[in-house]
């Protein structure tokens, strides 16, 4: 019996349901082209059911986005063993006039960011304005209007469960782990028991570090 | 099994086989997809509790464009009152540190346990359930604590302990068919509460799951006065929500929210004649009445369901129809006497700007007696402007309806106006239907209903002792490339970005640079109620110069949600006192909250640690190419 089974089975005639991911609703399926010159539909090819980091850059940017990049690179080794399986991360680039394929590979090789489940993605200008806006609006003109505004950001989704989540790349590589862990895809209740009582024994050992005191 | 032998080394998914012919309460507990299997951990009483009401079917969600709430008559339903929570006796028994074996969350043992011991134990499990918002509407699916919306209040008295088991057994989250997350941390706003039970946004804890947090009940500076501290900082409106990180709007929209009050002998929990009583309109539900605002939106029928509107990602939720206490433009019958009202904002994103508007569409006045649920010094008449309510702040007023022939009706006005959807002719003059939140027809006095109070004491409050500081801080909320920003961060629970000793106090200055006609920011500061000091604005688009803006009678009490309009600058004071660990602050606008514009603080012990923490602050600084904070090493 999966897990599944197990859920819908004991739920009887009650509330329990197959959850339907509602983000083709809300995320473009518009056509892309990776940094290997594949094309892609976004969210069919790439978002659908799977659990997804998102960042915004270009090839020619001197602020955030090699640093952030490089950010990406520690992250990318820190989950690589799930990196291409259940998790995959997408930057996609601002200026898509300047970066064509060939210009994202380079700037990939040069960032060592040549790596399994990582894509670099270019394509119609038009297209990838719509993606910025679903995926890292303000509503809010004035930011929204701003292309660097939308450089320094990385969102987080896991479509399978709707979870959408966003966290500063420049946060500590603990803390972006621990956002990226807040989207994993759902534990069994088992697991959560498991995980809470490693938690403890973590906040036991490192009072400090949680902040806590040792009074009576 | 039977569900009472059940433990946890069983597997909670897995109810025998016959759980599925049939759905009664048994099989309701024992559905461990259901309830995440908080049941089977769970008292008998709390059981019969989360199986009272029949699991509502999850909702199936109208499309991410945003509909127009349905048609709904004014002046249909009645006022409804949280109902008090009643206390139970918690099985398995509270602990001092975390009951893990039985499924209680990880965290730190509860600080000073023996000394403020719980003696009132309290339930609130957080499920789906079913909220009718008008009877022109259908049941709408939310999230919501003991199955109300908004939750029970709890009653309490300060030198009383408490505890609250909050327990989650909202969906798994792969059965989540809303946009909120089905993990909770409950903040309770702002009592005086040690660090661990505070609600941190990152301690959240999945379904399944429960929580202890425990409400010592006591007033700020017990170290310092004794007992049960300083009666002066005292606070008796308050609120608890859920606090997760970067899901506090959508879980506050599902309607994971409701009022918890605190009373002592200056605000007895009655209105007789007994020493130090202010005699205010105390009796909750008769004539003290919370009325706790939200905004939300609704899709049309289907199903036989109103659904509330949801979208997916991090998009606000804005409504078109305003909700008091959980009914649309509801009515209330008044005596003619004095009622209090404790009026809450509860966001995620909408403030509210309220006057009371009599039949002829003129100004009625209210009595503002508290701030955030601390008693001004004097009471402050409100007749000739509207009340202020941004997110998260408490305002109590009383009215006199006794002003009022019987047979008269007063309108509660709002602002902005609302989507009503029927035609009907203004109810006052000057007041369009749209702007009503709410009516109260005025009858009579009858010899059941208890007597009016006395006149409002001139003197409410006698401040505490003015705080010197021991230092000057600042908080910078900005917005830069996209992001909303505490001192040019994002929130990070890992990252400690101000260090206070306990037992000391400092001056905190918060500013908002952004542009003028930007946001304003509701700033909420956890743990203990502060002062504003003084409030300054800048002059034109000048960086240095600043004009001072004098504060408003409603601003010299004690608070703890300061607004902070754009281009501002308030400067407060306050105490650290009693407990240490972490806190924070944040704009409770719920979307910003939810960007991580917030910050973690540490209350320390010790100097020693108070001087290493700060100096690890300013390396950490230096590193990211920052200024340091501190000077002389750590030591202000």
């Amino acid at each position: 019996m999966n897990r599944r089974e197990l859920f819908t089975g004991t739920a009887g005639n009650a509330a329990c349901h197959a959850i339907t991911p509602r983000g083709a609703q809300r995320i473009p399926n518009v056509v892309m082209r990776t940094h290997e010159n594949r094309v892609v539909r976004f969210y069919d090819d790439l978002i659908k059911d799977r659990q997804v980091l998102i960042n915004m850059m270009y090839a020619t940017c001197e602020g955030y986005c090699p640093v952030i990049t490089m950010r990406l690179v520690e992250i990318h080794e820190a989950l690589h063993a799930r990196m291409g399986r259940d998790l995959f991360m997408y930057s996609i680039t601002l200026k898509p006039e300047q970066d064509d394929p060939a210009a994202l590979k380079e700037f990939a090789r040069m960032h060592g960011a040549l790596l399994p489940g990582w894509t670099f993605l270019t394509g119609d200008a038009y297209d990838i304005d719509t993606l910025r806006y679903e995926l890292f609006r303000h509503d809010h003109i004035k930011i929204d209007a701003d292309l660097d505004a939308h450089a320094g950001q990385m969102r987080i989704i896991n479509d399978a469960t709707n979870r959408w989540l966003h966290v500063a790349p420049m946060a500590s590589k603990m803390t972006v782990l621990q956002h990226i862990a807040w989207a994993d895809p759902p534990k069994s209740f088992e697991q959560r028991l498991e995980e809470n009582r490693r938690l403890q024994e973590r906040i036991d050992q490192e009072v400090e570090l949680y902040g806590y005191r040792k009074v009576i | 099994m039977s569900h009472q032998q059940a433990d946890l080394g069983k597997t909670p998914g897995a109810a025998p086989s016959d759980a599925r012919d049939g759905l009664d309460r048994r099989t309701v507990i024992k559905s461990g997809a259901l309830v995440g299997a908080a049941a089977i951990i769970t008292s008998k009483k709390s059981q019969v509790l989360a199986a009272g009401a029949p699991w509502p079917a999850p909702p199936v969600l109208c499309g991410t464009t945003t509909p127009t709430s349905p048609a709904t008559r004014p002046f249909i339903d009645n006022l409804p009152v949280p109902p008090p929570a009643l206390p139970v006796l918690l099985h398995p028994f509270p602990t001092r540190t975390a009951n893990i074996a039985a499924g209680e969350a990880a965290r730190a043992a509860h600080q000073r346990w023996s000394e403020f011991l719980p003696l009132i134990h309290y339930h609130m499990t957080a499920a789906p359930s079913l909220h009718k918002h008008h009877t022109d509407l259908l049941p709408s699916y939310l999230w919501t604590f003991n199955g109300h919306y908004p939750a029970p209040t709890p009653l309490n008295y300060y030198g009383v302990p408490s505890i609250v088991r909050f327990r989650n057994a909202l969906p798994e989250q792969q059965d989540n068919p809303t946009f909120g997350v089905s993990e909770i941390t409950v903040h309770l706003h702002n009592g005086h509460t040690p660090s661990e039970s505070d609600g941190f946004a990152a301690d959240f804890f999945g379904p399944g799951l429960f929580k202890d947090n425990h409400y010592p009940n006591v007033y700020a500076g017990v170290d310092e006065f004794g007992g049960i501290g300083d009666p002066r900082e005292a606070l008796h409106t308050l609120w608890f929500h859920d606090h997760r990180a970067a899901s506090t709007a959508h879980n506050n929209f599902l309607g994971l929210n409701g009022m918890f009050l605190l009373y002592d002998a200056k605000d007895p929990s009655h209105e007789l004649p007994t020493p130090g009583s202010l005699r205010l309109p105390c009796y909750y539900g008769i004539t003290d009445i919370p009325l706790i605002l939200a905004d939300k939106r609704f899709c049309p029928a289907a199903n036989g369901r109103n659904e509330v509107f949801q979208v997916i990602g991090n998009n606000p939720v804005v409504g078109d129809k305003w909700i008091v206490n959980g009914k649309i433009q509801p009515k209330m019958r008044v005596r003619r006497r004095k009622y209090r009202f404790r009026i809450l904002a509860t966001g995620p994103v909408k403030a509210w700007s309220l006057s009371l508007i009599r039949s002829d569409g003129t100004q009625a006045p209210v009595t503002v007696v508290a701030v955030d649920g601390n008693f001004l010094p004097s009471p402050v008449v409100i007749s000739d402007r509207p009340l202020d309510v941004q997110v998260a702040m408490r305002y109590d007023v009383i009215i006199d309806f006794s002003a009022f022939p019987a047979g008269s009706k007063v309108y509660l006005r709002e602002n902005a106006a609302q989507n009503v959807g029927v035609a009907v002719p203004d109810p006052a003059p000057g007041l369009p239907i749209g702007n009503v939140l709410m009516r109260f027809d005025v009858v009579n006095m009858d010899f059941l209903f208890p007597a009016d109070t006395p006149p409002i004491p001139s003197v409410l409050a006698e401040m505490p002792d003015p705080i010197v500081p021991d230092g000057v801080f600042q908080w910078n909320f900005t917005l830069e490339n996209g992001r909303f920003l505490i001192n040019g961060q994002e929130f990070d629970h890992n990252r400690i970005d101000h260090v206070v000793l306990k037992g000391s106090s400092e001056e905190w200055v918060l500013a908002n640079d952004v542009a003028a006609g930007n946001w304003n920011h509701p700033v909420h500061i956890h743990f203990e109620e502060g002062f504003i000091m003084s409030r300054r604005r800048r002059v034109s688009q000048n960086p240095d110069v600043f004009e001072d803006v004098p504060l408003l009678p409603e601003e010299l009490g004690r608070r703890d949600v300061y607004p902070l309009p754009p281009q501002h600058r308030v400067v407060m004071r306050m105490r650290f006192r009693d407990f240490s660990g972490r806190y924070l602050i944040h704009c409770h606008n719920m979307n910003h909250e939810d960007d991580f514009m917030m910050v973690r603080w540490d209350i320390v012990d010790s100097l020693e640690e108070l001087t290493r923490k700060r100096r690890e602050i300013d390396e950490r600084r230096m590193l990211a190419g920052l200024p340091p904070q501190y000077k002389h090493g750590g030591l202000v």
